[in-house]
């Protein structure tokens, strides 16, 4: 046991460490800024790699008693368990609090140690700010797994075993991947905002400087999003929701960062080719921060009533002060240094591609507007007439859906103006191809059985922004086919990889078209039936037919499953066999059901098995069918390789502008 | 300093502050309960058969409004229950309505088909109604006195013995 009181003191001794240099670093960068001294900075960067290295010995500790099932680490002792498997142990680090919190500081402090890296030698004052900003908020996590959520006291007695993690987390693979993507999300956000800090502080930004806030937030953005849709798959296909998405006051929190960064994604365009929009930006940066600071706080702190059902910890009140903390920071440095930034961008032609910026940041805000009015209201009305009211996905949908058709309308009319001034008569033949694209979308949705004002308007905008999107990327290959009489492999290749940032970013929006298109079709023709089968008895659903061939029981380490199979014909054709189950957790004692679910590319048979009786001779199926669900997730990898492509270093643009940028910035 | 920015900024930070604050005192998962004793909001909407019913018209009577959807399972395990104290409670004079949550009315129609219906059920196309009674989750609930405030609010199945012991209460009343 003495190797656990051993765990328990080296795992705190790093994480002191890595508290006591954030704080160094903190000041060091903050110094550097302000007298724009490489000394200062050189030392701010030295302790960003120690806390990172510190945080990263402090995790590989964690994991390392988690795996050799040391209970004498008390957060081993309250999510390890020695039935569980190799994998859930592992990934059992982020299964509770005290273990997230310990995963989120040292994604943060990996972070800044990146941002340290990779602007080592370029645009001193505002890096050296960013990190001292940055580094402060690390301050903040070291001190959280230092004191409220330490996981490395050390128990005494030792138990001899643990009681596992929650089982819903025990149920599949996902849980590898779910919370550390939406983490790299979340925990990314710190640098953007070190950055916003940074440039108010200097007073300035330039086309360089805004160039990199882009980049910094496209990481952490598309984390964001990926963590976003995997948790829609996984409420979806493995926890047997029927839904990928309910409003619930933790999803918002998650979508609401993911708004603002958007937004600003946007923004930081104008800014780079406009000098426009600066303080508007900045404002973007640091809310998006607070607002994942929000999110934290709404997880974690038992305030909101959420299917990710944590109890109240002691870590909500230290939450809600950072976050006033920060928020008060973030006023002040606003209201003292915005106007400094300046902007020189007055006036946009009321029609052009500036505008529809302007537009879609507007309704970017009133998006986050809605969502966090909508989830906080509840709270609020509490506080002043101590009564409980809910809201419920009603209100949701009757805001959300018209706020992202027009949104998804816009990323077909901005792309399809030029800058600046246009000719109106020049602005309506670019739009001639969108509309034609709008309309055969609402033939091809009424031919395959599509009914309903919104569902067809909302296949509209997706036809039309589809066709503005296709165009931007194949037009300036046309050009090069044309003129140059290249063949068309080569023009694509060579006009996409020249215009990477662009491409990207169009690749990203033909992956919100797909998922737009999806949400329309599942969300407005969604079917479900529920029916009870004999063993050997088959029934009809649509152009299906099911039939119950017999239960399995399987039985594992942690849990014992209960199988249903089910074979499946459609349209005659034979699918396979789909398996359902109901999953035993031994010790949690609770049951919870595993969906089986068939993508095809039209729509999703998802069945759930609601009872079995005991000899397994007759059991109650859910059968939901739901269309055009695959194209969700297939959308959702679109924007993240989009995203990719966009924000992957450029080796050649760095050499060019590492030069420049030292002026610039 | 931009005052402008300043006071923006505090109006909107400092009340949710305030409130995320407050939220410690309460319990997340008390249910809500916010309409009763408060009037119960008027509703005009058609029957599934096109029959316009609103609450107004029904002033003076016992109503019992269930919010409902064909996909939903505790749904089905109260239907029975509510067909039944709606034979006994009509001809006391007990209103019965069903409400439809995020469905449609081919769907209920079958559902109610299969299962039988003592009393209309209403289509909330808008699901303007829906959002009124805030309406989290299907089943909801509401019965309404006959001064029209609503006395109580069920979340999840109701059991036609609650019901039959509020309503034998309000009906002496």
């Amino acid at each position: 046991m003495s190797g656990g009181i051993g765990i328990s003191l080296l795992g705190r001794s790093m994480v002191l460490i890595a508290l006591a240099v954030s704080v160094l670093g903190a000041f060091s960068g903050i110094a550097g800024g302000m007298k724009r001294s490489d000394k200062a900075w050189k030392w701010a960067r030295i302790c960003a790699y120690t806390a990172a290295a510190a945080m990263t010995l402090a995790i590989g500790l964690m994991e390392y008693a988690l795996i050799t099932n040391d209970f004498s680490v008390s957060y081993v002792a309250k999510v390890g368990s020695t039935t569980t498997p190799l994998w859930v142990t592992i990934v059992s680090l982020w299964s509770s609090l005290e273990g997230s919190i310990l995963l989120w500081a040292f994604v943060l402090n990996g972070y800044i140690a990146a941002f340290a890296y990779f602007t080592k030698g370029k645009y001193v004052e505002h890096s050296s700010y960013t990190l001292g900003a940055s580094l402060s908020v690390a301050v903040f996590f070291s001190f959280l797994v230092a004191g409220v959520a330490d996981p490395f006291i050390a128990m005494d007695p030792v138990p001899t075993d643990g009681p596992g993690p929650n089982p819903l987390l025990q149920n599949h693979i996902l849980m590898v991947i779910h919370p550390p993507a939406l983490y790299l999300g979340y925990v990314g956000m710190a640098v953007p905002f070190g950055m916003g800090v940074a440039s108010l502080l200097a007073g300035k930004i330039g086309a360089a400087w805004s160039v990199a806030l882009r980049r910094w937030i496209l990481l952490p953005w598309g984390f964001l999003t990926v963590g976003i849709i995997l948790g829609g798959w996984w409420s979806y296909e493995v926890l047997g929701w029927g839904g990928y998405w309910a409003w619930d006051p933790v999803e918002n929190a998650s979508f609401l960062p993911w708004l603002t960064a958007t937004a600003f994604i946007h923004s930081a365009l104008i800014m780079e080719r406009k000098d426009g929009l600066k303080g508007w930006g900045i404002v973007l940066l640091l809310v998006t921060f607070l607002l994942t600071l929000l999110g934290t706080f709404m997880t974690r702190s038992g305030v909101f009533n959420s299917v990710h059902s944590f109890t109240q910890t002691p870590i909500g009140p230290v939450f809600l002060a950072f976050l006033g903390f920060c928020s008060f920071v973030s006023l002040v440095l606003l209201s003292t240094r915005m106007d400094v930034l300046g902007s020189k961008q007055k006036s946009v032609p009321v029609v052009s591609r500036d505008s529809m910026f302007l537009l879609n940041n507007l309704l970017f805000a009133a998006f986050t507007f809605t969502v966090l009015i909508g989830t906080v209201y509840p709270l609020v009305h509490e506080a002043m007439t101590e009564k409980k009211l809910s809201i419920g996905e009603p209100y949701f949908n009757e805001l959300g859906i018209p706020l992202s058709i027009a949104i998804v309308f816009l990323m077909g009319v901005g792309p399809a103006l030029p800058w600046g001034n246009i000719d109106r008569q020049d602005a309506l033949k670019r739009l001639t191809i969108p509309v034609v694209g709008g309309i055969v979308a609402i033939v091809l949705a009424l031919v395959f059985g599509a009914t309903g004002f919104t569902p067809l308007i909302s296949f509209a905008v997706c036809g039309f922004a589809l066709m503005t999107t296709l165009r931007e990327l194949i037009e300036p290959a046309s050009v090069r086919v044309e003129r140059k009489a290249e063949s068309w492999g080569k023009a694509l290749w060579t006009t996409w990889s020249k215009t990477r940032r662009r491409t990207g970013g169009y690749v990203v929006h033909m992956g919100v078209i797909m998922v737009a298109v999806a949400v329309t079709g599942s969300g407005a023709f969604k079917d479900l039936s529920e029916v009870t089968l004999k063993e050997g008895q088959s029934v009809e659903i649509q152009e299906y037919r099911l039939t119950y061939t017999g239960k399995e029981t399987v039985t594992e380490s942690h849990r014992s499953s209960e199988i249903a199979k089910v074979s499946v014909l459609r349209s005659g054709r034979e699918i396979g066999v789909l398996e359902p189950k109901l999953n035993n957790y031994f010790r949690m004692g609770s049951v919870i059901g595993t969906p089986a679910v068939h993508n095809f590319l039209d729509e999703d048979l998802y069945l759930n098995l609601v009872n079995m009786n005991a000899d397994g001779s007759v059991v109650g199926l859910q059968v939901i069918t739901q269309p055009l669900v695959l194209w969700l997730w297939l959308g959702g990898g679109m924007m993240m390789v989009g995203t990719l492509i966009s924000a992957w270093p450029s080796r050649k643009r760095k050499r060019i502008s590492s030069t420049t940028q030292q002026e610039s910035a | 300093m931009n005052w402008k920015v300043m006071s923006v900024g505090l109006l909107f930070c400092v009340p949710l502050i305030f409130v995320l604050a407050k939220g410690f005192n309460y319990d997340p998962r008390a249910l809500p309960e916010e309409l009763t004793g408060e009037m119960a909001p008027d509703f005009s909407l058609n029957t599934l058969d096109g029959y316009p019913v609103s609450l107004t018209d029904l002033k003076g009577s016992v109503v019992v409004v269930n919010f409902w959807a064909t996909w939903c399972v505790p749904c089905l395990q109260e239907h029975q229950e509510l067909v039944a104290s709606a034979e006994e409670f009509k001809p006391k004079g007990v209103a019965f309505l069903g409400v439809l949550y995020g469905d449609t009315k081919a769907k209920a129609e079958v559902y109610l088909k299969k299962h039988g219906a003592a009393y209309p059920t209403l289509l909330d196309e808008a699901q303007r109604t829906n959002i009124d009674y805030g309406v989290a989750g299907v089943p909801e609930t509401f019965v309404i006195g006959r001064d029209g405030r609503i006395v109580k609010k069920y979340t999840g199945p109701v059991t036609k013995m609650e019901l039959e012991v509020l309503l034998n209460d309000l009906l002496t009343r």
